[in-house]
Formats: C-alpha cells, sequence, structure tokens
C-alpha cells in the first residue's frame, strides 16, 4: 500500500449548488454500464415494433384487404414495450442506490437530499425523451421504404404526426419519471418494479375486465395512469374505434398526458417528502 | 468539534441511543468503543444527518451537518464500505461525489493516490475485497480534505499493513488540528490510535476522557504478591477499601493497597517476599468491566485481535 501522506495543502471546495447536483446525477448516470444497454434496448425495442406493424400494414396492403395500419399507426406503437424499458431505467436510478447502500454517500454529499431526487428526475427525463425521438426518428426511417403499398409513411407535413413524434418522448419520459418516484417510494427494487409494471400493463387489463361489473370502473378507466397518458401518441381521433370496442370514451392526447403528469407529480412529491424524513 | 446533547434514536420501543451527550474535540483521535449492536453506527449516522434523532442534538463544527454549505469540507465519512454503487468504478464514484462540491478530478486522483487504489481505480467496485472497499471508503472521507474525520470500523477487513497505515494516517491528520472520531469493538486497536475515549454500551455513554484515565477509574490498580507466609500477610493487609484474592497458594492480587505499601508491611512483620509487581489493567479489562453489563449481543468481538484478519493478501489478487 501506498504510504504516501500529503503535505497541508488546501483542497478547492465548492458549495453544493443544484447544477453541481445535476452533473453529479450526470455522471452517475453515464458510469453505469446498466444505463447503455438499457438505452441501446430501448431504441432497439422501438424499432422492432415499428418493423412488425410496418409487415403488417405491407402484408395486408398486399393481400388487398384494410387492416387498419397506416404509416401512422405504425410509429405511433413504437413505444409500447419500449416504456417498459424505461420504466425499469427510472425505478432502478432509485432502487439501484438502496439496494447497493450508495444512498448513504449520495446524501451525505447532499444532505438537503431533496436537489438529488429533483437532479435524477431531471436526468431520466432528459434522457428518455431524447431516446424517445430518436426511436420513433430511427422507426420511421426504417420502416418508411415497406410502406409503399399501404399508403406510405406518415405525412411529416400532418401535425398529429409530429404530435406524436414529440409525445413519444414525452411520454417515455413520463414514464422514467413515475419508475423514478415509485422507485423512490418503495425504496426496493422487486417491490417497485412489481408496482410500475402492473400499474403500465395489468391495471388498463384489470379494469377493462370488471368494468362489466362495476359500471364506475368506465368512467374511471380514461383516467388511469397510462391509459390517459398513451393519448399523447394516439393515432385514432378519441372515441372512434374505442366505442366500437365497447370501451368508454378517451381523453384528448394533451389532456391525456395532463392526468398522467398529475399522477406523475403527487407520486414525486410523496417521494420528496419521505426522502427528506426517512432514515437513510 | 463534534458536539452532542441529549442524543436519542428510538425504533419502535427499542432504543439504540439513550440520551447520549459528548463532545470530540479538535486535534485529537477520539475513540468511540462499543460491542457490536451498542449504537456506535446509529449514533455517527445521526451525526452526518442520515437518521433523525428522535429527540437531543448534535453539531459538527457549530451547525448541524446539514446546514454546512460544503458539508464533505466539514466532515469526512466512511459509514461502511458498501456505500458505493457496485456497478460503478471508484474513480466514477469518487468523480460524481467530488462534482456535488465542484471538487476537481485532480483531487480524486490524489485520494485515490493516498488509499492506493490507483491499480483498480476504473474496476467496478462489485468485485473489490472487504479491505479495498474500506480504502475506497476512506478516499471518498478525505475528498474534501474534511476538518472532521468520522470513521466507523475503519480497520474492519483491511490486511496488517492497511491496518498500520490507517493509523498512521488518523494520527497524522489529527496532528494537522483535524478532529477525528473513529469507532471500533477492538480495544487492542483503540489502545493504539486513539488520545480520548467514548464507552458506548447499550445506547449510553459508560464512560469519556482520556484513554489512561479511563482503565484507571475502572479498576484499581492491583498488586501481584507472592509469599511462602501469604495467610499471614493477607491478615496484616485486611481492612476497607482492600481487595484480596488468593490466586494460587502463596499468590495473590491485592486491590487497594500500593506496592509500596505491602512491601513496608511484610518488612515490619519479617515476611520474606518472593515477587511485588504492580499490575495494570489493561484497555481490554477496563473495557469488559465496563460493558459487562452492556452487552446486547455477545460476541467473539473481545478476543478477535486485529492481526488476525489478514485477508487482503494484494490488490490486484482480488479483483476479477
Amino acid at each position: 500500500m501506498s504510504t504516501t501522506t500529503t503535505a497541508p495543502r488546501t483542497v478547492a471546495v465548492r458549495p453544493v449548488t443544484f447544477p453541481r447536483v445535476l452533473k453529479a446525477e450526470w455522471l452517475k448516470l453515464w458510469s453505469l454500464r446498466s444505463t447503455y444497454w438499457t438505452l441501446a434496448a430501448t431504441v432497439v425495442a422501438m424499432v422492432l415494433m415499428s418493423l412488425l406493424m410496418a409487415f403488417g400494414a405491407s402484408a395486408s396492403a398486399e393481400a388487398g384487404f384494410d387492416a387498419g395500419l397506416d404509416g401512422q399507426m405504425v410509429i405511433g406503437t413504437s413505444y409500447a414495450m419500449a416504456q417498459l424499458v424505461i420504466a425499469v431505467l427510472g425505478v432502478l436510478m432509485m432502487t439501484g442506490e438502496y439496494s447497493t447502500g450508495m444512498i448513504r454517500s449520495t446524501l451525505t454529499a447532499v444532505p438537503a437530499r431533496v436537489p438529488a431526487l429533483v437532479a435524477k428526475a431531471i436526468v431520466i427525463a432528459g434522457v428518455a425523451f431524447v431516446v424517445g425521438v430518436l426511436g420513433v426518428a430511427l422507426s420511421y426511417v426504417v420502416t418508411m421504404p415497406m410502406l409503399g403499398d399501404a399508403g406510405g409513411a406518415a405525412d411529416l407535413g400532418d401535425p398529429d404526426t409530429l404530435r406524436m413524434f414529440w409525445g413519444t418522448g414525452l411520454y417515455l419520459a413520463a414514464v422514467g419519471l413515475f419508475g423514478l418516484a415509485v422507485g423512490a417510494l418503495l425504496r426496493h427494487s422487486a417491490g417497485a418494479l412489481a408496482t410500475v409494471l402492473g400499474i403500465l400493463l395489468l391495471l388498463p387489463i384489470v379494469v377493462q375486465l370488471a368494468m362489466g361489473a362495476l359500471e364506475w370502473l368506465r368512467d374511471a378507466y380514461p383516467y388511469l395512469p397510462t391509459t390517459a397518458g398513451e393519448r399523447i401518441v394516439a393515432v385514432d381521433s378519441p372515441g372512434m374505434d374505442m366505442q366500437m370496442a365497447g370501451l368508454p370514451e378517451l381523453l384528448e392526447p394533451w389532456t391525456g398526458l395532463g392526468v398522467f403528469a398529475i399522477y406523475i407529480a403527487v407520486a414525486l412529491l410523496a417521494a420528496a417528502v419521505l426522502l427528506r424524513r426517512r432514515d437513510a | 468539534m463534534i458536539e452532542a446533547h441529549e442524543l436519542t434514536k428510538r425504533y419502535g420501543d427499542k432504543t439504540a441511543v439513550d440520551r447520549a451527550s459528548f463532545t470530540v474535540r479538535p486535534g485529537t483521535v477520539t475513540g468511540f468503543l462499543g460491542p457490536n449492536g451498542a449504537g456506535k453506527s446509529t449514533t455517527m449516522r445521526m451525526i452526518v444527518g442520515l437518521d433523525r434523532p428522535t429527540s437531543g442534538t448534535v453539531t459538527v463544527n457549530g451547525k448541524p451537518y446539514a446546514q454546512h454549505r460544503m458539508p464533505l469540507q466539514e466532515v469526512g465519512v466512511l459509514l461502511d464500505a458498501k456505500a458505493v454503487h457496485t456497478g460503478r468504478s471508484a474513480y466514477q464514484h469518487l468523480r460524481a461525489l467530488a462534482a456535488t462540491h465542484g471538487i476537481a478530478t485532480s483531487r480524486v486522483r490524489e485520494v485515490i493516490e493516498m488509499t492506493g487504489l490507483q491499480a483498480v481505480a476504473k474496476k467496478r467496485v462489485g468485485g473489490f475485497s472487504l479491505g479495498m472497499g474500506q480504502r475506497l471508503g476512506i478516499a471518498a472521507a478525505m475528498l474534501g480534505d474534511p476538518r472532521t474525520l468520522i470513521l466507523d470500523e475503519p480497520v474492519n477487513g483491511l490486511d496488517p499493513e492497511g491496518v498500520k497505515w490507517v493509523r498512521t494516517m488518523v494520527r497524522y491528520l489529527a496532528g494537522e488540528g483535524r478532529t477525528v472520531f473513529l469507532s471500533s469493538h477492538l480495544m487492542s486497536e483503540m489502545a493504539q490510535t486513539a488520545d480520548q475515549l467514548l464507552v458506548i454500551g447499550r445506547g449510553r455513554i459508560i464512560a469519556s476522557g482520556p484513554v489512561q484515565e479511563i482503565i484507571d477509574a475502572t479498576r484499581g490498580v492491583s498488586v501481584r504478591v507472592r509469599s511462602p507466609r501469604a495467610g499471614e500477610l493477607s491478615e496484616l493487609l485486611a481492612g476497607p477499601g482492600v481487595t484480596l484474592r488468593a490466586t494460587e497458594p502463596g499468590l495473590m492480587e491485592v486491590s487497594g493497597r500500593t506496592a509500596e505499601e505491602i512491601g513496608d508491611a511484610a518488612a515490619r512483620a519479617g515476611i520474606a517476599l518472593h515477587e511485588l509487581t504492580p499490575l495494570r489493567a489493561s484497555l481490554e479489562e477496563a473495557y469488559m468491566s465496563l460493558t459487562q453489563d452492556e452487552v446486547e449481543y455477545r460476541t467473539e468481538a473481545a478476543t478477535d485481535h486485529l492481526g488476525g484478519r489478514a485477508d487482503v493478501p494484494s490488490a490486484e489478487g482480488a479483483v476479477r
């Protein structure tokens, strides 16, 4: 072992400020290998999903029937698998610190605590947004050549198409934040992952199934977190297909995202309060 | 300077720290000694604001830890070697902590060198041995060049050379006028490192003061006397405040009388003495008698001597 002892000297130390905490969280995200493969998996999941839809669209167009698949549908479903990966990343950003003990280092460096949570939120939201938009763009480019028979790729001049581009980024950012908040509330990876994936995947299905027996669930259905949030990437005009399937009328895109944002804000606020109060 | 006043932590109906009041002064190494589960770690976590006291207060350099604008410059803390994300490299871990205080990466490299982690700095912490984890924890504590160092069981898992290094570093830092507060359940470690002692048992501070003072106050110094006429001598020595303990025929331990008094008494009575040895209570014995009623979990801690923990052969050898 080195037995070097430093001579007395001054080490430049500056006050803890929010930009510094943000930089620390940024460095933390990019110094874990799991970040790279998680984000790669997100993009791959988006492109694969779109490819699958594009195959369906071109196959049905060749066979001469309208399966209701068009260029917008192809990019508008790309988030479906990717959201699970981003949710997991959001959860692990928080629970990974608790399971390894890192949280004690984090909170001794930032004893005000809440700035660390806010910094994590900004980092995950920003990264998920960029990856989401990038994933849609890539999906668009990759599937474009396959959509000739199915009416061509989505029209980039159409405001709805543009909404789906940005909307996918926003929705993935929201899902990442939701994962982070639940991770901060529950602190254990397994419990938080089960909760988040349950809410993302199972809750809408369970409510749909129970709707027949419990009439009030019909009114609640459009306001479920992801049912509302997903509207920002939705292709259909609200109500049309859903009413045909016997489902209640869904929210407008931005209203839907707003409802999801309220859930997230409440969860993050609760997480911040508990982070301050609980022993680490 | 660390000042605790009536510091209390309760978990449900279990009291982990019970109205602890103490002061840790700059320029000294203060040992925090107590059996496992006595409340050492909880106390240290409360000092740096990780655990919220049920009641009472504790300040570091005059302010609660969380109110400092540059906490890493006030206090460097090693709570346990595992306060690191296992997927991150030692260098990246330190760099992220440094970023919160605008500390340059040159300082990160400096603490890596100080702790001898150069060879493994870019490797993921998950593969570190306990000893290397401790070194990384100490490196993190040193990052902000803090005025106060709080080290919870710093020599745990270190090889003998590492133990010596910690001891030297701790003494050096205290010599520079810093406050060093380190805990251990090993008396032998404290005897070699600390000036001041704070002894805790079942959450209560049961003794504090200079190391030697605590030893003297705990056990009266006793004297071993060997004499063929020990029986007669014991009658001469008996009196209030005097304890006589025959260990074997012709041999006894006397406390409450000095060696001089015993020698004079024997000479006056014409009793030959074959041995007259003042016995100094060791820190270990002092500790045992202080904590014998306070041990919550009986452990082998007391017999666990430092030299026996050489489980870190070399820096390279232990990393996969």
